[in-house]
């Protein structure tokens, strides 16, 4: 073991494979259209990128503890339709209804986390149960119809938390930072800190965990709570952005959202998950939803892809935990 | 006579309608080795289960230095002094061996917000008592549980059980899958631990591991403790084997 080089345990990462795939999609793209790699191009997938991303980072901590949450896509549109909702009735200034829509958000992850946790109920279950609770909620106060946003130019809120400004020509989006800045802070809880060995331990050995004193119920309460409020974050970022708020937005993104987690080699059974795989996943399809636009493919076809990517990125870990067992 | 560590009164466990343990009592000294001996389905492993409040009693009473207590869960456990090691050890295969070794107990710098892992403290001290439970070969700390065999494994769990100053430690078939240096190992670090002022209860199949070690066994049989004071310098290894069994009386030896 000690005797390998440092290409060999490079390649036996977990990060390997989802990195070259980026690579090697980037290059694909790129040579087929040069304005792939222009400027407006990278700025406009990384603001996209960013809102799905969110959600995965958090995603990615609560099935590393062995759990996840179906629930995020309905979280993402329930929580910007709450917030538009109190504020069009005049009941409160738009901070105060964030903040509300975020607590709304945090008491979701709780009763997730707590039927999990208490009640020993499968997240599969659980958090198909709350999707639909929360996205027939968000129907039903809109009677389906978007709610009114309005335009949030010069807004000193909407500007720190989604407003974009220019560096040279390059449009940066402050949602970008705040991506960045979550990032590198979920790499640091999940491999530095000992609240990351208590999630890695939830997700790896729970009864082993809960037997050396880790409040395995607690921790994965908070990582329920933690992926909602993600979730409802991007859904107001999201809003922000599109000047639109519409209860069915977020639809199907709880599936994207995994896919990116999982593309990135975090385990679907928990114990081991990467912060730097997500975000190389976030890329991959972030990247390859755009790009095939870009060449010219029907949009439709996108699923396609995505589903290759998935079953491919499965097929090479398991090939390489399989070579990693047999001592190659 | 050494004063009483660990007093447990009229012990019952029922698993449903299983009557795993009939009113067991069980005392241990401090600085004393107890062998726990007795067949298959014996009960030993339920009662020192109760004990380190990995399952909840039925019945009955546990004392620490005379003081009653609940234990109510293995933190519990742990928190009045006792560590086990259970026969399906419990460690966690993605973690390393030092994240194994600190697992629950992590040492943290740089103040509670950072909540940052010392990774280089255990790092050093997974080394120290990898060595001390005869783990020779150079194993560095960052290896994960899931490429050991399993009596590393098994040293890893033990090695985790010294680390921490627990008043009494519980080893329940430590010495099974262990090979002749890892079960050295064991044994020595068993004599330390008495040495050093602990107390342990010792759960084994092969009687000659227990008697190299114990200063007194105890043998169930059938959820009840049938033979509570045999001195292993004054008895045969077969007289045991036969008490296990149940062909012999026990009146005989420990009168
Ligand atoms: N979780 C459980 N549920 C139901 N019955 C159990 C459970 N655990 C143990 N038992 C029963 O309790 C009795 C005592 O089991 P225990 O594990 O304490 O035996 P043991 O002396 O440790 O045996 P061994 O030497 O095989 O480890 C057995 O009859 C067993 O079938
Ligand atoms: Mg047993």
């Amino acid at each position: 073991m000690q005797q390998r080089t440092f290409l060999q345990s490079f390649v036996s990462k977990p990060e390997f494979g989802p990195l070259v795939l980026l690579v090697l999609e980037l290059m694909v793209f790129w040579s087929f259209n040069s304005d792939f790699l222009s400027l407006p191009n990278i700025s406009n997938t990384l603001s996209f990128t960013v809102e799905l991303g969110l959600i995965a980072l958090a995603m990615t901590l609560l099935m590393t503890a062995g759990e996840f949450d179906l629930s995020v896509g309905s979280v993402f549109g329930f929580s910007a339709v709450l917030m538009w909702t109190l504020f069009n009735s005049e009941m409160m200034p738009l901070g105060v209804a964030f903040l509300v829509a975020i607590a709304a958000s945090l008491l979701i992850g709780f009763v997730n986390g707590w039927f999990v946790t208490k009640l020993n109920i499968p997240s599969f279950l659980v958090t198909l149960g709350m999707l639909l609770v929360v996205r027939g909620t968000a129907l039903y106060v809109t009677d389906g119809f978007p709610q009114r946003t309005w335009n949030a130019e010069g807004n000193l809120f909407a500007n720190v938390l989604a407003g974009s400004y220019f560096i040279g020509s390059f449009r940066m989006y402050m949602s970008v930072i705040w991506f960045a800045l979550a990032a590198v802070a979920a790499h640091y809880v999940l491999t530095k800190t000992k609240a990351g060995n208590w999630i890695q331990a939830s997700g790896g050995n729970p009864n082993a965990a809960r037997a050396r004193g880790v409040n395995v119920s607690r921790t994965k309460i908070c990582l329920f709570m933690a992926s909602s409020a993600m979730a409802s974050l991007a859904g107001i970022i999201s809003s922000i952005r599109t000047s639109a708020a519409n209860p069915n937005s977020g639809t199907g993104y709880e599936l994207e959202v995994i896919a990116m987690v999982v593309i990135g080699g975090t385990v679907l059974t928990g114990g081991r998950g990467t912060i730097i795989g997500t975000v190389l996943g976030i890329f991959i399809l972030r990247v390859m939803r755009n790009g095939i636009v870009m060449i010219g493919v029907p949009g439709l076809a996108y699923n396609i892809f995505i589903g290759a990517i998935i079953l491919g990125m499965m097929a090479l870990h398991s090939w390489l935990e399989r070579r990693h067992n047999s001592g190659v | 006579m050494a004063e009483d560590l660990i007093r447990m009164e009229k012990i019952n466990k029922f698993y449903g309608r299983i009557h795993a343990l009939r009113d067991v009592n069980l005392t241990v000294r401090t600085h004393e080795v107890v062998g726990l001996l007795g067949d298959n389905g014996a009960g030993k492993s339920t009662l020192i289960k109760v004990l380190s409040g990995a399952v909840p009693l039925t019945s009955g009473n546990i004392l620490i230095k005379g003081r009653k207590v609940e234990l109510k869960s293995t933190a519990d456990a742990i928190a009045n002094g006792i560590e086990t090691i259970f026969q399906d050890s419990a460690l966690v295969p993605q973690l390393s061996i030092a994240r194994n070794l600190f697992l629950g107990r992590e040492p943290i710098k740089g103040g509670s917000f950072l909540n940052r892992l010392d990774q280089d403290a255990m790092n050093a001290s997974a080394r120290e008592l990898l060595k001390r439970v005869g783990i020779t070969k150079d194993i560095p700390p960052e290896t994960p549980i899931a490429a050991l065999s399993g009596g590393e494994r098994q040293a890893v769990a033990i090695a985790r059980a010294m680390q921490f100053d627990s008043e009494l430690i519980i080893l329940d078939e430590p010495t099974n899958n262990l090979g002749v240096a890892e079960t050295q190992g064991v044994l020595r670090f068993v004599r330390e631990a008495r040495d050093t002022g602990h107390s342990c209860i010792f759960i084994a199949h092969n009687i000659h591991h227990v008697f190299q070690v114990v200063d007194r066994i105890i043998v169930m049989r059938g959820g009840r403790v049938v033979a509570d004071d045999i001195d292993p310098k004054h008895t045969t290894i077969e007289q045991v084997e036969r008490i296990i069994t149940g062909e012999e009386l026990l009146h005989a030896i420990t009168a």
